[in-house]
């Protein structure tokens, strides 16, 4: 097909009473085909697999991390709860002093501890 | 697993599909993708950039098939999934070469044509690609389906939801636009 010809197929291709079909067929025929390139499937396949195995990854490794952070925090919640038992044993209250470990000391003898005199 | 899936219905291969099967996957690629191919470099160009919009279609779908009630057809979604994508990878080109660069439109396209067994072929395949990438991307979408996939008008209203009218108009306009272009050419 000469390029004026194609040009004319083009444009009336768009016109409203135009078969599209016959359109398309023509252009094909003519050698206006579009595809991928070979492969293309293979290539769509393993990016599926491969964002698979990178969301079980992911999903193992927030387990993991789940299960290290329970560990953690119940052997911390277990920590403070013994310091806060054996302050309250040692000072006999829970107050700020207690926990600064000056709750059974005077002013006097923090100046003495400072100063050396 | 089946070993293939030429004679399989449609139904059965989302099914199969969604379940993982793999091979009933590909059967659903192998049937549609030379549409996808059509949509996508028609509107994009034969370009690099093409083929990775087209695999992340069929990623997309691959991951959205359980929410396929199967009310419209299968090639209807598909070509939904494409065309969505297709525009926004042109907004975001065209993002990207405003903030870089002053050049039109039409020079951000660039496209390779593959291997043709005749220069004749070539020539055409070359004419048609000029042609579409000169056209306003939303003149090009209708241009593409009507001309590439032989859509008529009342199937391309409903694939890019838009009323009827609207179609025809952008149709008479892309004409109008394609006969300028193509004078040049």
């Amino acid at each position: 097909m000469k390029p004026s010809e194609l040009k004319s197929l083009i444009i009336g291709s768009l016109d409203e009473k135009a078969d599209p079909q016959i359109t398309a067929r023509k252009l094909e025929e003519e050698g206006v085909s579009f595809d991928f390139s070979k492969g293309f499937s293979d290539k769509v396949i393993d990016r599926i697999s491969s964002a698979s195995d990178t969301i079980s990854t992911e999903i193992e490794f927030a387990k993991s991390m789940r299960f290290a952070f329970n560990r953690i925090a119940i052997t911390g919640v277990a920590a403070i709860v013994f310091l806060l038992i054996s302050i309250f044993l040692a000072d006999g209250s829970l107050s700020l002093n207690s926990f600064l470990g000056i709750e059974n000391t005077f002013d006097e003898d923090i100046v003495c501890l400072l100063t050396g005199n | 697993m089946k070993e293939s899936y030429r004679q399989t219905e449609e139904s059965e291969l989302v099914k199969a599909s969604i379940e993982g099967d793999k091979l009933a996957f590909g059967e659903i690629m192998e049937r549609y993708s030379k549409m996808v191919a059509r949509t996508v470099k028609g509107m994009l160009g034969d370009s690099v950039y093409a083929e990775d919009i087209g695999q992340e279609v069929f990623i997309k779908l691959y991951h959205s098939l359980s929410e396929f009630r199967g009310e419209a057809k299968l090639s209807t979604y598909i070509q939904k999934i494409a065309i969505n994508l297709t525009l926004n990878e042109i907004k975001r080109r065209k993002r990207f070469f405003s903030m870089f660069s002053q050049k039109g439109n039409s020079e951000m396209y660039e496209y390779e044509i593959a291997d043709f067994d005749s220069e004749e072929r070539r020539d055409a395949s070359e004419l048609v690609n000029k042609a579409l990438m000169g056209l306003d991307p939303k003149f090009r979408i209708i241009v593409a389906m009507r001309m590439l996939q032989g859509y008529s008008t009342k199937e391309t209203a409903e694939i890019l939801n838009l009323p009827l009218g609207t179609v025809l108009s952008r149709l008479s306009r892309a004409q109008e636009q394609l006969k300028e272009i193509l004078e040049k050419l």
